[in-house]
Parts: C-alpha cells; structure tokens; sequence
C-alpha cells in the first residue's frame, strides 16, 4: 500500500496541471479580459451591428456628439460637426480605434474586469475637452486638404481641437471608403497615431541643443549666401539670407545656419536633445498611445546630419509629441501630458476627479524662455502679427519635402503665452506647400475661434 | 403534466404579475443577489474542502506483529507487504529479508493470509513454509527471512486509544453547507424565474426537487449512521449550478437534468455499497470490461453525430452518451487488488483493452474523451505497475499513433488548428473560443446574473463552452470555486492512499480523481483556448444526462476510499474485536 501511496503522487501532478492551468487562465484573464471583452460580437457591450451599447460622448460644452437612441447608435445633427469630431468621437464600428467609441468604450459602458458587463446598458456621460465647434472651425481651415489641426492647454492637458483629415460622415458612410484614394487613412487619427518628417518646426530642438552646448551662440553671425557646403554635399536655402544672427537664422528658417550648427553639435548630441524633448516617446493620451516619431542621427554623415537638423533626412515626428513640445517651450520646459476625457457621468455614482499629469523636463527653463522669445519674433519678423490679433503668440513654420513629385507637408507649430488661454497648437497640411502660408492660415483661423 | 402544473404555473404567473407592478424589483432582486451568491458558494465549498483536505488522518488498525527484540509494528492495512524495501507496509531493514518478501492479506470476513512474494529467505506460519497462500490468525507465530515475529490483535488499551484519536478526526458536519446550499438554491430559482420572458412553473419547481432529494438523501444516510458528506456537498453545488446552467439554455432540459442527478445519485449508492464487498468486484471486473468495451463498440455500429462525435445513441425520445458511463467500468476494470499486482506483466491485458477503447473513440472523432481514457490509462498503469519505463514506452508510441492518425486524416487536425490563436480565427474555428472568453471575461467577479447572458443561444454552451456560461452569468469567483472543488477531490484521493484499506480502491479513487481532474482541465482550457477545444463536459456542471450520471457514479470510487471513522456507505464498517473473533469461529 506504501508503494501505491508513492506512485499516487501522479494523481497530484494532474491537480497540480489543473491548478497551474487555472492560475494560467486568471492570468490571461487579468491581462487581455477587457480585449476578450471589447469584442464586437460582445452582446452585453454592443448591438448586433457591433455599435456599442450605450454611452453618450459629449463635448467639453456639454453638446451631445454620439448617443444611443431606440437601440441604435446616433451622431449628432450637423454634418460638418460630425465629420469634424469623428475621430475624436469614433465611428460605430470601432474601425477609428483611437475614437471615444472604442478607446473610451470601458468609460462610457462601465464596464470592467472586476465588476463585468452589469448595467452596461444604462451607460455613462463622456464629457470630452474638446469643443467640437472649435473643431468645426479647424476642420473647414483644412478646406478637404489631408492633415490634422490641434490645440490643447499645456498647464491642463485638456485637448481643446483635435481634427484629422480626411474624414467621412459616420450617419451615411461613403460606399466607397476603402477604395477611394481620397479617404486614404481615414480610419486613421493623424494626430495620435501618425508620424511626418517635420521640416523646419525641428529646428525648435537644434536650436535647444545650440543653446545649450554653444556657449557663444548669441553673439554669433552667420552669413548664408542660399547654399553651403556641409560634409559632403550642399545644404540648400530658399533665399540667401544674408548676414544674421541666431534669432534672425530662426526667422528666416535658414537651413544652412542650422545645417552647420547640427554638423558642429554632432549626431549623438543632437540624438540626446531628440529624445529629451520626448520626440521619440509614446504620451498616453488618456490611455491612448500615441506613436513614437523617429530620427536617425547616430553615426550618420555630416551632410545628412546637417538635412536631419533641419528636419528632413529620415527625421519623422509624431504631431502630439511636437505640441507637447510646444507646450513645454511656452511653459518653462514642463507641459501637462494632453487628455482628451474631461469627465464621466455615471447615474447614481460620483463622478471621479480627472488628474493633470505633467511630462518629465523636455527643456532646462532658461533655453525654453530663450526659444519661447525667438519664437515670438518669428512671429512678427515673419509670419506677421497681423493675422495673429491681439496673440502673445511664438510659434515656426515648417515646409517638409517628401518627394521630388509632391508637394511639401506644410507645419505650423507653437503656442500662445497667455495666463487665460496657455494653448499650444500643432496644424499639418499634407501636401499643403508652404507651412508659413497655408498652414500658418489654418492656425490663425483656429487660434482665432479659440481664444474668443 | 401540463394539467397538474397549469394550478402552479397560474399561480405563479399571477405572483409575478404583482411584481411586474413594481418593475424596479427585478433589477434590485439581481443586483443583491450577484453578490450574494460568491458568499454562498463559499460558505457551501469552504467548509466541504476544508474537511477533504484534513485527510490523511490517522489509520484504521488490523493488529500487530510484534518483534522478537521487543516492540512491534502496527497493521494498517488489508494489503500489506513485508520486506526490507522503504516502501514496504512492514518494513523489515535486514539483509536476510528480500525487499518484496511476503504479503498478508485480509479478506471482508476478517481472516487473513500469507503469500510468499517469491523471497529467498522464505517465509513460514509456525514454522510451516509458505509456498500458496495460507491462512493466518491472530496469535500465529510468523517467520520472515528468519525474523521471528507474532502475529496479535491491538491490545485492549491500544484499540481504545485508536478509536478515540478516530472519533476526534470525524468528519466536519456538512449541515451549515447544506443550509446555506438550499438557500442558494431558493435564491437561483427566483433569479432564474425573474430573468425570464415566459418563465415556466418547472423552473423553481425542478430546485425545490433537487432541494428535497438532497435533504432526503442526507438525512436517510445519517439514519444509518453515516457522516461524511463533504463529497456530495460538492457534487450538490455542481449540480446545483448545472440545473441553473441548464435553466438559463435549455429550460425544457431542466427536467431530464434533475432525474439524471437522480439517477446518479441511485448509481453512485449502488456501487459503493456493492463495492463492499472485495470478493465480488474481482469477479465482476471481467464483466465491467466487457461492458465497457460493448458499450464503446455498439456506439461506433449505432452512434449518431452531435456536434461533431458520433458518440451519442438514440433510442426512441432518449439520447445518451455510452462513453460516459463506460468511464465508470473501466475504471473498474482497470484498478486491481495487491495480490495482482506482483504477478508479472500484470498490465498487458489491461493495455490491449485500453488500446480497443482507444480505438473505438477515435473513430467516434471523439478525441477528448480518448485523451480522458488515456489519461486515466497512465494513472491506473502507473499505480498498478510503477514502471516508468513501460508507460513512456506506451506514452511514445501514443504520440507516433497520434501523429500517424494526423497524417492520414489531416482534416482532423483543422479542428484543432485554431489552438492558442482563436482570436485570428474568431469567425470560423476560434468562433466558439472567442465568445466563450468574451462572455467570460463580461462577468467580473460576480457574473451579471443567472439567465442574463448571451453565451447560452450559442450550441454547446452548456456543455463545451459552460466554463464560459459560468464566469458569464455566475462571476469568476463561482467558476474558480468550481474548479476547485473537483480539484479538491482528486487531491483526496491521493491523499487518502495513505489510509486505505486495500489497494481496488485506492487505485480506483485515483483514477476517478484524475479523470476527473483531466476532464475539468480539458473543458476549461478547451473553451478558454489554452487547449485545443475537445468537447468535453465539465463534470456535474454540464448540462448532459449521462455526463452527470456518470459523475456521480465516479464518486462512488471517491466514497470507496474515505477510511475516516464512518464516514462513507461505502466502506464496510468494521468492530476490529469483533470481526476478528468471529472470523475465528467460522474457522
């Protein structure tokens, strides 16, 4: 009997399979439950066209934008109001999976892992930052062109404007979606998910990096006479700029002054800078992770080094990141991480505080209050006060080339020093051309309607 | 039937109509109640783990042999064996003793024997060489390799002591379980009735049903004296939640499912009280195994196809599912007395017939049953034979058929093609996978309610997918304490070896365990995609005649074993004394 009392040990082996099965099963549970759970087929959570039960997504005003009505799923009146807020908002199918319909859909349902699917039905009010007729303004700046338009309140984090184009209206979605080159990425929210080769907005942080490692910068002049050589090939400008100094360099946006300064700071220097202006960082977006941008500067030549400064070579930012950026320049060196969930609404539970989070230091505080000036002379040396009224506004365009046959991505970046509206914005046009012009108009048109 | 329910069903469609008045009473009825049930559940299954888990306890004792330096070593068992090994009963460390040197056994009537275990030293009883096996009694002088020893009864101060020690370790009383196990099935009802569309009479009348048959059964075993109910306070609960399971998917099935919980519960006394008796299980253990293959093989000619195996036999309005109490005979067949096992090659018979049941199951399709056998192969192989080298031997060569099989019949294989990567495939052969993880993963701990979900309009849920039914609509704190109360009862088994009386039992107790056990891992994990989705029930949970008559027949093994101090019907209650001076007389 001793013998098989031995050999029974076989029977605790299984039980001890069972158990480490169960322990790997709760595991997986508390991992991936809420994805299990997330799934459109998910009765508890979505309808039988997938579209999530309940919940209402509001804007920062308490203005419904998505709701549900007799089992189905609703968009707020107003086409352009529903193209506009779409990615924020989310469309019913959970294509847009950066929208509040599928990021937020825990928020607006209720449910968790813990406390499971009851009384998903009743749903929650989302109150979103955003204010969608600020949204409506941005995106008819776009005027139908592909970009993203931002504006969010570096000591908050409440994203204030969050437009991505181009974009469909979710009450009747176009027959043609995913076949149409013109709503090529449109399930896509630019402004969290996507990354573009800056063009000269990048010189924010060569210029950080300049002013930190050059002792001498200010009192420097450089002379551009519209090319030079770096390296082994020519660094270009569009116009000889003449005699300048650092400042003048930032207004002209003269490639071959900040060309020069990248190729003396060095690809590792330079590399450092980029990541601690947190460019190469995901922020959590209330939870949603934005996309890392990309530079490519160690051990690379001094000419490609010197196109890399200016925000071209291989160099891809995320437009998040770079208004986080912004922010921080405005701010002293420190923003508080963008939020996109004002508050939640819950019957008959309290609503729970939404905390700032601020980012780690991007800049030290004298070089941000350095930049944050120069920005503010771009202004009225280049991009002119007048279509800025009444604005403390810094900010620096850019123009990126992406390909010999296109048109450059046109950036305007920057921020507005002011107590009551300490917004930092970010406006891409693909394709747009000139980023002082085109997209400089779209930022004068949304900084307008914002700060009214 | 519709007749004399109709006064019922009107009378409670019209309770409900008063409630209807008051809308809001349903919902706070589910709302309170969600989380009263996990407190239920494990007042119910603390206390009934609890009392599994103090196993071993201290020993029944047969009698002494005492050594001629003084001293002596307890009998603990009906099988013992002497001889130098560690592992003997009595061990007798000298070098004129060979390690497996001799056995005594004891048969029901109390009278005991000696067989020589082929020694070198050779055994004598007074003096007369053991070459078959010869009767000993107590006071008979016993030679082993030269090692004079007698054989006693426990003195009169020592049985007295034991049986004290024995009545201090009585099993915990399973009454608060049972109280609070009604309550949780008063409560069910009305969650299930109150979830309904068109909720029928049956419903609550078929808990209140299965309330009475616990209760009865129950208080008709302690009448006669018996008092461990831990086993059946699980399988109640289990039971009790495949009622709700049922009720939520299939309300019409909630009838069949109590008279197959019945019926199990009739099987399950039946063999354990036949079980009794040693000499009649040697003898019908060549009948359980022809059954057990007759069963398998007249489904394969007969067998009709449900959700994909074709194990099922209809005959007229009743389908069953032979395999499942074929299970039963052959765990039957399979666990042998101690004097089998030193007879060499003990386990070649045993292997042939597993390689028939195998067979017949594999060309059923029915590949989780096979696994289930097989499991149960190598456990009751391995007890009886504690070869390792065998049983990898058999294992490989398990593994190459399996891979043959794949081979020729490579369809096979896309059943199971979606393991670990259902969520790639969630509309074609993860589709089952996936809804049972979402449905699970909807319930938190507490589950939404009992008849609330959606996972149940899916086929199988009750059966395949019913872990996922559970965490659903019972919270993950049931599903896990469901788990674990199976889990508790194979731990048992193994554990009570230490305690057993003779080895049919023990080996028959394992193998239930591990079948058990196998069987419970397979259905979690297959419809939790941690395993390839086999189709297997969840033992007592599912909803399935023969899955639950089977269960409750497999406890019968369980009840076999529980040596504690009247614990089980079915152990043959001993007054050691007693017994062994009538065996006298009879001699």
């Amino acid at each position: 009997m001793k013998k098989i009392e031995k050999r029974a040990a076989l029977c605790l082996v299984l039980a001890g399979f069972l158990a480490a099965g169960l322990a790997l099963f709760l595991f997986r549970f508390a991992a991936d439950g809420s994805h299990w759970a997330s799934s459109p087929f998910n009765r508890h959570l979505y309808n039988s066209e997938g579209a999530l039960i309940s919940g209402t997504v509001l804007d920062r005003n308490g203005d419904m934008l998505s709701t549900v009505q007799d089992g189905k799923r609703v968009y707020t009146n107003g086409k352009t109001r529903r193209k506009a807020t779409l990615h924020v908002v989310g469309d019913p199918y959970g294509n847009i999976s950066t929208g509040a319909l599928s990021a937020f859909a825990q928020e607006l349902t209720g449910y968790t892992l813990l406390g499971g699917a009851y009384g998903a039905e009743k749903g929650s009010d989302l109150y979103l930052t955003i204010d969608a007729g600020l949204n409506e303004t941005a995106y008819e700046a776009l005027n139908g062109k592909k970009g993203t338009v931002a504006v969010y309140n570096y000591k908050t984090g409440e994203v204030l404007c969050l437009v991505s184009a181009p974009s469909y209206d979710p009450r009747s979605i176009p027959q043609d979606l995913e076949t149409n080159e013109k709503y090529e990425g449109a399930y896509l929210n630019r402004f969290l998910s996507s990354t573009f080769p800056p063009g000269s907005v990048f010189k924010t942080v060569t210029l950080a990096a300049a002013l930190e490692q050059l002792p001498d910068l200010e009192e420097r002049t450089w002379t551009c006479e519209g090319s030079a050589q770096i390296g082994g090939g020519m660094v270009t400008c569009t116009a000889a700029h003449g005699e300048q100094t650092i400042s003048e360099a930032l207004a002209n946006s003269c490639n071959v002054v900040f060309g020069q300064l990248a190729a003396e700071l060095g690809g590792d220097t330079l590399n450092r800078y980029v990541e601690k202006a947190g460019l190469t960082d995901s922020y959590s977006v209330s939870g949603i992770s934005t996309a890392k941008g990309s530079f490519d500067l160690k051990g690379v030549a001094d000419n490609d080094l010197a196109w890399a400064g200016v925000g071209q070579y291989h160099d891809s930012v995320n437009p998040c990141s770079l208004m986080v950026y912004m922010g921080a320049i405005a701010n002293g060196g420190k923003a508080a991480v963008p939020c996109l969930i004002q508050k939640v609404d819950r019957p008959g539970l309290p609503d729970l505080p939404q905390f700032t989070r601020s980012t780690g230091r991007l800049l030290n505080r004298e070089t941000a209050d350095k930049i944050a000036d120069m920005m503010v002379n771009n202004v009225s040396a280049a991009y002119g006060t007048k279509r800025f009224p009444d604005m403390d506004l810094g900010a620096k365009s850019g123009t990126a080339q992406v390909g010999a046959d296109q048109k450059p991505h046109a950036w305007f970046a920057g921020f507005l020093r002011d107590e009551e509206h300490p917004y930092a914005f970010v406006v891409l046009v693909e394709n747009g051309g000139s980023g002082a012009e085109v997209a400089g108009t779209v930022a004068s048109k949304v900084l307008k309607a914002a700060v009214q | 039937m519709d007749q004399i329910l109709a006064p019922a069903q009107e009378g409670m469609d019209r309770l409900l109509e008063l409630l209807g008045r008051h809308s809001q009473a349903a919902e706070w009825y589910t709302a309170l109640v969600r989380f009263l049930f996990p407190v239920l559940a494990l007042l119910i299954l603390t206390r009934a783990i609890r009392g599994l888990l103090r196993v071993p306890h201290a020993a029944e004792c047969w009698g002494q042999l005492a050594l001629p330096g003084g001293g002596s070593i307890p009998i603990l068992h009906w099988e013992n064996i002497l001889g130098r090994s560690p592992s003997a009963d009595v061990r007798l460390d000298l070098p004129t003793v060979s390690r497996q040197h001799a056995a005594l056994l004891r048969d029901d009537r109390g009278l005991w024997k000696v067989t020589d275990l082929g020694s070198k030293g050779g055994t004598l009883v007074n003096g007369r060489p053991v070459t078959e096996p010869i009767p000993i009694r107590m006071g008979d002088s016993l030679s082993v390799g030269g090692v004079e020893l007698l054989f006693l009864p426990l003195s009169r101060e020592e049985e007295e002591e034991l049986a004290a020690r024995r009545r201090g370790e009585r099993p915990l009383s399973m009454w608060p379980s049972l109280l609070w196990l009604t309550l949780f099935q008063v409560l069910a009802a009305v969650q299930l009735t109150l979830s309904r569309e068109k909720p029928n009479v049956l419903c609550p009348l078929v808990f209140l049903a299965l309330s009475l048959v616990m209760w009865l059964y129950c208080l008709i075993l302690r009448g006669a004296g018996v008092k461990g109910f831990e086993m059946e306070t699980i399988a109640f609960f289990l039971s009790t939640l495949s009622l709700a399971v049922t009720g939520s998917s299939a309300p019409g099935a909630m009838v069949k499912q109590l008279a197959a919980v019945v019926l199990g519960l009739v099987l399950m006394v039946a063999l354990g009280v036949w079980m009794r008796d040693t000499a009649r299980i040697q003898k019908m253990r060549w009948l359980m195994a022809a059954l057990a293959l007759g069963l398998l093989s007249v489904t394969l000619v007969i067998g009709r196809t449900k959700f994909g195996a074709a194990n099922w036999i209809i005959l007229g309005p009743f389908s069953f599912q032979p395999s499942e109490v074929a299970k039963i005979c052959y765990i039957f067949a399979g666990a042998a007395g101690l004097e089998r096992l030193f007879q060499k090659r003990n386990l070649g018979l045993f292997m042939v017939m597993t390689g028939a049941c195998l067979l017949c199951l594999a060309l059923m399709s029915d590949f989780g049953t096979a696994c289930i056998f097989f499991a149960t192969f190598l456990v009751i192989a391995y007890l009886r034979s504690g070869d390792f080298a065998t049983l990898s031997l058999v294992c490989g060569g398990a593994l190459f058929a399996g891979v043959l099989v794949l081979h020729f019949k490579p369809y096979i294989l896309r059943r199971f093609a979606s393991w670990g990567h259902a969520w790639e495939a969630a509309s074609t052969t993860g589709y089952q996978q996936t809804r049972a993880m979402s449905a699970a993963a909807s319930g938190g701990l507490v589950g939404v309610g009992a008849g609330r979900g959606w996972l149940y309009k899916l086929p199988a849920a009750d059966t395949d997918l019913v872990f996922g039914m559970l965490c659903e609509e019972w919270g993950l704190l049931i599903a896990v304490l469901a788990v674990l109360s199976i889990l508790t009862l194979a731990v048992f088994a193994a554990r009570s070896c230490r305690v057993g009386r003779s080895a049919f039992p023990t080996i028959a107790a394992c193998a239930a365990g591990s079948l058990l056990v196998v069987q419970t891992g397979l259905n979690v994990f297959g419809a939790m995609d941690l395993l390839p989705l086999t189709g297997v029930t969840f033992p007592f949970l599912s909803n399935g005649g023969s899955a639950m008559m089977a269960s409750w027949g497999l406890l019968a093994f369980l009840k076999a074993t529980d040596t504690r101090e009247g614990a089980s019907f079915a152990i043959r209650r001993v007054k050691n004394g007693k017994k062994e001076a009538s065996g006298h007389e009879e001699d």
